[in-house]
């Protein structure tokens, strides 16, 4: 009998909470005066190797949204998706995401080689997806129509780092090592060529994100290698690295991309580090988000900020589309984030997109880390 | 020269690490007939203990104790506790199935991974922790002859590591617990008719398996200098194939399976390309198993049909 009651209990218990969640919905179906609600979907590698870049990004994505929540008066929840950087895993989030009718638009995913599993996904789901750190160039030649990025490619990046390179640490023999995803590798391709051209010694090597001693790699490392490039996505691989190289009395400079922007892990002294995202505590007007980031959850890197701004402009499509009366449905939303034109960012710079979805103006920012281990942007 | 000594040094230190790892996990497969895939978790485990022992101590530009002392402490910790947390497993989990189709205790033992590195995520979080050995061990400390470097670290854990190897082979071939280990491991139920405690005995088999993955995990700490939830899987990995290119259930295979991979990959990565180097030590691997499917130094079972 108690039994009964409890179970009797626990059902009506549950039905008044489902009948309140439909009110609820109801009414985030409208504009106008009404509550402006909604359901944005987050995809990144939030476990797995890459998981301190992917917890950086849902901090980052959390913190855009309870600001922007509170500015535009809007109602808008986060569903999370965790696509451990994997490609398949990605495919399954993005499945539950599109048969999921109250999500509207995607922050993420991370990785350009998860963009490419599940851009045909949304694109027939009409669901805008806007990554913060996919850089590869094949995504944006208009295969995926619902895709975005605010940040730049490989194809500006990887050209503009071997120039820099050649023209101010003058190697005459270098070794660089992919860690054999797409990110990386992509990274690999453009940068060779321009370094045979201008008559370079490569030596090109390959490891695993999961290899942890690079000693034998290290040992190949001669005395006329001066560079190492390194377009990794673990700082602490990086770090390692420098390590053995350090053991060996090799004297070759690290030269590493986006995942290697971490001031509590890579700290290399005389290494470079080119990243897609500016260290916003370098930028006064990011002073308020980055002091709640540093407060909330501790160091970042360059990950976090560009999800930020990702999040950010599908908010502000959102209370866009609210506030002119309008449903924030999937359609209305992408319209929204087509149109997007925000004068300034997180990321130090103004956000529109170009008709395949590639932020305009988009650029790389290039460190150079001091003997205390700090990062120092090199101007230009 | 130097080059191809340089190489050897490296491929004998990570070789010395796969060995110790494989060493606990042929030692289970001995006594139990079990594959624990959670073995490389242990290890995980292990690398995560001595990262909060020097914590404790005041952190590695900090430390409040002598580093020897330091180290001692990070070891035996790390032994024990793990240790414990293989009995643990073994009681809680693998002996109830020990009985049950063989596929059972398989699963359970990979769920039990899957269990270890979704608790440390949880409670140590996604981010690689660093040792910071250096703060404390300088890089370039150790034995340079010529431009062959060996530094202090490298010598700790190929001493330790050679050190453990011959204590365990002494404690199977000539002392009680051996004997009774090799006993359960030769027929389990023939050992309990003979007063042996089984129990007793596959749980010690279990601890002392354990505590090797824990130290082998604190010397990757040292050496590689970063721990994280996910370090368990490649050494696992690594471990398995070791001991079962050595002869699944043989010490001294594991140790010759351990050292084997080790140098492969170095020299493969020195002299060929990094490109192809898990191509070729795979290869090289299948090509062992073509030629001795029971393993370099394991033997062939002979069934009753």
């Amino acid at each position: 009998m108690k039994g009964s009651v409890i179970i009797a209990a626990t059902t009506l218990g549950a039905l008044v909470v489902a009948g309140c969640g439909s009110t609820s919905s109801g009414s985030g179906a409208s504009g106008g005066t009404k509550s402006c609600v909604a359901t944005i979907g987050l995809e990144g590698p939030f476990t797995g190797p890459v998981a301190p870049l992917g917890q950086e990004q849902l901090h980052f994505a959390q913190l855009a949204l309870a600001s922007d929540n509170t500015a535009n008066h809007t109602k808008i929840s986060l569903v999370q998706g965790d696509t451990m950087l994997n490609p398949a895993q990605a495919t399954t989030v993005t499945q539950q995401f599109t048969s999921n009718s109250k999500i509207v638009a995607v922050a993420g995913p991370a990785g350009s080689q998860e963009v490419e599993a599940v851009g045909p996904l949304m694109a027939r789901a009409g669901l805008a997806f806007i990554s913060g750190s996919a850089t590869a160039a094949v995504l944006t030649t208009g295969k995926y129509p619902t895709f975005f990025r605010v940040v730049s490619k490989d194809s500006v990046q990887g050209p503009q780092d071997a120039r820099y390179i050649i023209a101010n640490l003058h190697p005459k023999a270098l070794m660089i090592v992919d860690d054999q995803e797409a990110y990386s590798t992509g990274l690999v391709s453009a940068m060779l060529p321009i370094f045979t051209a201008a008559g370079i010694k490569v030596d090109h090597e390959s490891v695993s994100q999961k290899t942890t001693d690079f000693s034998s790699l290290t040992a190949k490392v001669t005395s006329a290698t001066s560079v190492v490039v390194l377009p990794w996505q673990i700082a602490a691989n990086a770090q390692q690295f420098g390590r053995n190289l350090a053991q060996q009395h090799k004297k070759a400079v690290i030269f590493g991309t986006d995942g290697l922007f971490s001031p509590g892990t890579f700290t290399i002294s005389g290494s470079y580090v080119s990243s897609f995202g500016p260290d916003i505590t370098a930028i006064p007007a990011d002073a308020a988000i980055a002091a709640a980031a540093k407060a909330k959850y501790g160091s970042f890197g360059t990950f976090g900020p560009p999800v930020f701004a990702a999040t950010h402009v599908i908010d502000e499509a959102i209370a866009s589309v609210c506030k002119a009366g309008h449903t924030p449905s999937r359609s209305n939303v992408l319209a929204a984030i087509r149109k997007t034109s925000e004068p300034t960012s997180i990321l130090g710079q103004p956000i529109s997109f170009d008709s395949h979805g590639d932020v305009v103006n988009g650029k790389f920012f290039l460190f150079k880390i001091s003997s205390a281990g700090k990062y120092q942007l090199i101007p230009g | 020269m130097a080059f191809f000594f340089q190489e050897l040094v490296n491929g004998l230190t990570t070789g010395a690490l796969y060995a110790l790892v494989a060493l606990g996990f042929s030692m289970v497969y001995g006594v139990l007939k079990l594959l624990n895939f959670a073995h490389g978790d242990l290890y995980m485990v292990g690398a995560f203990i001595g990262y909060f022992v020097i914590q404790w101590f005041g952190g590695p530009k900090g430390l409040t104790i002598p580093v020897p002392l330091l180290l001692l402490t990070m070891f035996v910790l790390a032994a024990v506790l793990v240790g414990g947390l293989g009995v643990a497993i073994e009681r809680f989990a693998y002996r109830p199935l020990r009985n049950a189709p063989r596929i059972a205790p398989l699963i359970t033992a990979i769920g039990i991974s899957f269990f270890l590195e979704n608790a440390a995520l949880l409670l140590f979080g996604a981010q690689y922790r660093v040792y910071n050995t250096p703060d404390f061990i300088s890089a370039s400390s150790g034995i340079t002859i010529g431009s062959v470097t060996i530094d202090s670290l490298q010598i700790t854990v190929l001493v330790l590591g050679i050190a453990l190897m011959l204590g365990l082979r002494q404690l199977v071939s000539r002392t009680k617990l051996g004997r009774q280990m090799r006993a359960v491991a030769a027929d389990r139920e023939a050992a309990e008719m003979l007063g042996i405690n089984v129990n007793l005995t596959i749980a010690l088999t279990f601890f002392i398996g354990s505590a090797l993955a824990g130290v082998a995990g604190v010397m990757a700490g040292l050496l590689f200098n970063q721990v994280s939830n996910t370090i368990g899987f490649t050494a696992g990995l690594k471990a398995f194939t070791a001991a079962v290119v050595g002869g699944i259930g043989s010490l001294p295979g594991a140790v010759l399976g351990g050292l084997l991979i080790g140098l492969a990959e170095s020299f493969i990565i020195g002299y060929v390309s990094s490109l192809y180097a898990n191509l070729l030590v795979f290869g090289l691997l299948i090509a062992v198993m073509l030629v001795r499917p029971s393993g370099l130094l394991g033997q062939a079972q002979l069934q009753k049909v």
